[in-house]
């Protein structure tokens, strides 16, 4: 109990240093909200100065600053300087698309590295060819992927549709699940290809650990150590990993979302940006800190909660 | 376009790596991935229909911030389905009398000039239409509109115009008299983006009224049933159109948001959207081979040109420098190749479409003779290097462009190495959009590649009197001649068109002589559309292709040529 409250306690000041810093990059970019209205030669000096005047972007950085400080712990996260709605409104209208994504991808990701990194630390010729996929994996562009699978599946073959969440006609559940496969299978790939190399290691690790051999002398097999006794223990540190990972990932789908129009937060990021949206940046920003602090929080207690040996060293 | 036996040669690596192993779990995956792949191709027919008049399924580029027409700053198409200007423009350019019964002119004695120096317009509207809750359109929305803009507790766009009106009087419901203070000559456009409606926002904060910005009440021929954010806006015909029961043809419009611009062509390609208006210029190739789709190309109201910054970069205040800059460009090259001939050459910043528009002015040929002999009257001398210089200044200067243009980097690229050849030195730098617009509003550059997009109206002050430099006006060239800002202050106090369009042909004519910008091409307005699309015309403008959706009828093929 008294760990987990530390561990909250140091939370707090960190997400407002964090919150500073993103303030003031955000900030420190080059253009604003206003500098796209500039392409409009029917826009005039008298308009940009009325309209910074009216978004308030004509104040001193540091009172804006603590302005937007002081009504977001109050819940209070402004509107949108692109459409005048509420961030909040924005935000949550786009939480259902992403959670579907990253949820099922992360879910997959899983799988497919427990199988691959299990298999790898058993058979030397899984593990070559899981490491030359994995290398292939991470070293593939995920736009770039994205964007060959849709030509692939979609274009050519016409198997799969190409983006979106669902067709407008005909929009059931084999429409919905057609629509997930392309992003799902570049998210997965993405991941499991780091993920499973990791499982494989603390599978190798945990199996030249004294009770495998204790166990290999007693004659039981050896998938039968790795199952009951190896994965275990490398499931752990992989836990971490996964939760770390996922934390980053419900906010940073960004490309995928991009590439397969997924309405989902990241595309809303991307749009943000691109708009110098600060209110929607700022709201977006401290929700993935907040995101990554508590899963990261999360998975400490969770391994002081399944380690014994974590307990006593504090 | 990929076969099906490539696929085979992509999984045969993949059916080894299985192999040696045990051939069983990999034909079980290869048969789920089978399964799978089965359930999607069920699922897809449904996604790819064909363009017809129940449904047509346009890719847009972008989700459009609000619908209010007066507050956006991007393109209006999904609005100007909806909500109607009194006037538009047509794919010539020409303004076209939409709520307006007419186009009000000095002729028709529409337009009054006062002694004291204003004007007084009166607007005639159409008679009969009604907005989409079956109120009548009348002279009280063009009042309140001018006087919602001018009040300033909301945040419209642009006020250009509107500040220039003291009052509005409504003599009756269909007439409106605008009265300026001054003599305002492009006061044709000043209702491009129609009215807002009286009934519905007077008294409120029109910023907080998002049931109309999110969906406004028009008059147009559709109306907004759906915006599911992130993902499309669908549009339904109106029953009761004014022009008739017969219009619109298309029952539905879906605007899908399909911001990446390569997402956006491949779900053309595969039939998920049938429309994508302005195609950027370097997918129009790919887009060719496509028999589902047409091409529609129209001049634009726009052209790319070097913006060459006098302020920032001194050298360039030398008219002879600017010239020699013009001729060591080979236009043709760039247009026969880079742009594989979509575009055509242009000579100044009024385009062919317009009505003000000057043929006869000074063009400056290809030629490197030229260039290299005016740099040396000028005083720049080639060192060992080749490069030019003057008094130990090498004549060295950043081109900027936006980055993510595929077809710009590489003129930009183009006209370094042209530079090159006469002994300029340019060296290219890539800004990404949002922060470009920062850069130039600023003035902290040398030159520029980009372009100027233009409504209907053909005032160029903002861009060429010497008074309207940043952050006045859009003069970043930072150039200044004072009998060119005198013929440009004096078109815009003239009304009549046969003589503001002489103004204005003279001060084409000046600025062809002295060369503030390098004028390069026109920019080209592509759409691709259903090959059965009938009546699609196409825009030059911001107006947007949608300015005839009304008229748009799927036919059979056979009666559209490509």
């Amino acid at each position: 109990m008294s760990f987990a409250a530390r561990r909250l306690a140091q939370a707090i000041p960190l997400l407002l240093i964090i919150s500073l810093l993103v303030f003031g990059l955000i900030h420190a970019a080059p253009g604003g909200p206003l500098s796209l209205y500039l392409d409009n030669p029917n826009v005039r000096p008298e308009d940009i100065e009325r309209l910074k005047r009216a978004m308030r972007l004509d104040k001193p950085l540091a009172t804006q600053y603590l302005s937007w400080l002081a009504s977001f712990v109050r819940g209070d996260w402004g509107y949108s300087y692109a459409d005048g709605r509420p961030v909040t409104e924005r935000m949550l209208e786009r939480v259902p698309a992403t959670l579907q994504l990253v949820g099922i991808s992360t879910l997959v990701a899983v799988i497919v590295s427990i199988v691959v990194g299990v298999g790898a630390a058993l058979r030397r010729g899984v593990d070559h060819a899981a490491s030359i996929g994995a290398v292939a994996g991470l070293s593939v562009p995920v736009f770039w992927l994205g964007l060959v699978l849709q030509l692939l599946f979609s274009n050519t073959l016409g198997w799969l549709p190409s983006s979106g969440r669902a067709s407008f006609v005909g929009g059931g559940l084999g429409d919905r699940l057609a629509h997930l496969v392309l992003p799902v299978t570049v998210l997965a790939v993405a991941h499991a290809a780091g993920w499973s190399r990791y499982l494989r290691g603390s599978v190798r690790l945990a199996l030249a650990q004294p009770f495998a051999n204790a166990a290999r002398a007693r004659g039981v097999t050896e998938t039968r150590i790795v199952l009951r006794h190896a994965l275990r223990l490398a499931l752990l540190p992989f836990a971490t990993v996964v939760l770390l990972d996922a934390s980053i990932m419900a906010s940073g789908a960004v490309v995928t979302e991009s590439v397969f129009a997924w309405p989902g937060i990241g595309s809303l990021f991307t749009e943000a940006l691109a708009k110098r949206d600060y209110t929607v940046l700022m709201a977006f920003l401290m929700c993935a800190s907040v995101a990554v602090v508590t899963l990261s929080f999360l998975a400490d207690v969770a391994v002081h909660a399944l380690d014994p040996r974590t307990r006593n060293a504090s | 376009m990929i076969a099906i036996p490539r696929f085979r040669a992509f999984g045969a690596p993949l059916g080894m790596t299985f192999r040696f192993r045990s051939p069983v779990p990999g034909s079980r995956v290869a048969r789920v991935v089978l399964l799978a792949v089965l359930i999607g191709a069920c699922a897809r027919d449904a996604s790819r229909a064909g363009p017809s008049n129940a449904l047509l399924i346009v890719g847009y580029d972008r989700e459009p911030d609000t619908m209010n027409r007066y507050a956006t700053h991007i393109l209006e198409d999904i609005q100007s389905c909806v909500v109607e200007g009194l006037v538009t423009n047509d794919e010539k350019m020409n303004v076209v009398p939409v709520l307006a019964a007419e186009i009000p002119t000095i002729q028709n004695g529409g337009v009054v000039l006062r002694p004291d120096g204003g004007m007084d317009v009166r607007w005639k509207l159409r008679p009969g239409v009604k907005w989409h809750d079956g109120k009548p359109h009348t002279s009280a929305d063009v009042k309140f509109t001018v006087d919602a803009i001018n009040k300033g507790d909301w945040k419209p766009e642009s006020t250009d115009g509107f500040d220039r009106i003291a009052s509005v009087d409504t003599p009756d419901s269909l007439t409106a008299i605008v009265h300026y203070k001054e003599v305002y000559a492009p006061y044709q456009m000043q209702f491009f983006r129609g009215t807002l409606p009286k009934h519905l926002l007077d008294g409120r904060n029109i910023d907080k009224a998002n049931d109309y910005n999110r969906n406004p009440l028009g008059t147009g021929p559709y109306r907004i049933v759906e915006w599911k954010t992130g993902e499309y806006v669908l549009l339904e015909k109106v029953k009761e159109y004014w022009r008739g029961p017969e219009y619109p043809k298309i029952d539905r419009i879906l605007f899908r948001f399909l911001p990446n611009t390569t997402t956006r062509i491949n779900q053309l390609k595969s039939g998920e959207v049938h429309l994508v208006a302005l195609v950027p210029w370097d997918k129009i190739r790919e887009l060719r081979a496509l028999a589902s789709v047409r091409l529609n190309q129209v001049l634009g109201n726009g052209y790319e040109h070097v913006t060459l910054n006098e302020k920032h970069f001194p050298p360039f205040q030398d008219v002879r420098v600017r010239q020699a800059l013009a001729h060591a460009i080979d236009r043709e090259l760039l247009v026969r190749t880079i742009l594989d001939s979509l575009v055509t050459t242009v000579d100044g910043p009024i385009q062919p479409l317009s009505w003000a528009y000057e043929p006869n002015v000074k063009r400056y040929a290809f030629d490197t003779a030229a260039s290299n002999r005016l740099l040396q009257e000028a005083g720049w001398k080639r060192g060992p290097d080749g490069m030019r210089a003057k008094d130990g200044q090498p004549l060295a200067f950043t081109l900027i462009t936006q980055a993510g243009f595929a077809i710009r980097e590489n003129v930009a690229q183009t006209l370094q190495r042209q530079f090159r050849d006469v002994g300029v030195n340019a060296s290219v730098k890539l800004i990404d959009g949002t922060t470009i617009s920062s850069v130039w509003f600023s003035g902290e550059f040398d030159a520029m590649l980009h372009w100027w997009q233009s409504g209907a109206d053909p005032e160029i002050t903002l861009f060429f009197a010497s008074d309207r430099t940043p952050p006045a006006g859009r003069n970043i060239n930072y150039f200044a001649d004072d009998s060119l800002t005198r013929v440009l202050y004096a078109s815009d106090r003239t009304v009549d068109q046969t003589k503001r369009a002489e103004l204005l042909r003279t001060a084409q004519r000046r600025v062809a002589e002295l060369v503030p910008e390098l004028v390069l091409y026109n920019t080209a307005k592509i759409d691709a559309v259903p090959a059965s699309l009938r009546n699609f015309k196409g825009n030059p403008t911001n107006a947007g292709p949608f300015w005839n959706v009304h008229e748009w009828t799927m036919g059979s093929e056979s009666l559209n040529s490509r």
